[in-house]
């Protein structure tokens, strides 16, 4: 049912996988449109914040 | 003892020493009883934004075992450090021991760059097709309306 990917290990090394659970303007995509299971979704969230945090993908398409 | 990951980026324009950096931590690591169970140079790359007025950053990450007490020590004295723009330590269960994303993707740099202007001529050609589409229906109305103008005739 759901079109993303969900690989066995998640990774915030692995942007291209991330950048699917984000929006264009950079915010991370809720559960109920991602349709992923409660747990993988906890999962993308921290290591999409940490991927932010090491600048590999954006916190906002506001960066100057 | 613990196992960490630790991502450091360093300034880019420090690029060509970044061997003497690798040394200058490698013995702080060590100094500290800490074993490096693998290092990743994955180079210079774009920041998705930028930090302290830099625009790209030398990434280099760590695959390390160690106390956590001795961790601050370490974290303490890298603060300081101001060839260093960013810095993240992260405990992990287990070292994958495979080769991140991260150095994959920068190895395939030169590859992916083409792709990525395939990519972009790819959204170009869809654009273009998304216009013509358009355009073929108002000539196709226009020539409904000549043949109507002709069956009046």
């Amino acid at each position: 049912m759901s079109k993303y990917d969900v690989p066995k290990k998640f990774d915030y090394k692995n942007i291209n996988l991330l950048k699917q659970f984000i929006t264009e303007t950079g915010k991370i995509i809720p559960a109920r449109v991602t349709g992923i299971s409660a747990s993988n979704q906890r999962k993308v969230t921290r290591y999409i914040k940490i991927a932010r945090f090491l600048a590999l993908i954006p916190y906002t398409d506001m960066h100057k | 003892m613990k196992k960490y990951e630790a991502v450091i980026i360093l300034n880019p324009n420090l690029s060509t020493k970044v061997d003497t950096f690798l040394k200058d931590f490698e013995k702080l690591l060590g100094e500290s009883s800490f074993n490096i169970i693998k290092v990743e140079d994955i180079g210079r790359r774009q920041l998705s934004y930028s930090i302290n007025n830099h625009n790209k950053g030398h990434y280099l990450i760590f695959n390390i075992e160690g106390d956590s007490i001795k961790l601050i020590d370490i974290e303490n004295k890298i603060k300081y450090n101001e060839s260093i723009i960013r810095h993240l330590f992260i405990a992990v269960k287990e070292h994958s021991g495979e080769d991140s994303q991260l150095l994959i993707d920068s190895k395939n740099k030169s590859s992916e760059s083409d792709d990525d202007k395939g990519k972009f001529a790819k959204e170009k050609v869809n654009t273009e097709k998304v216009k013509e589409p358009i355009k073929e229906e108002l000539e196709e109305k226009s020539v409904h309306a000549d043949e109507g103008d002709k069956k009046d005739e």
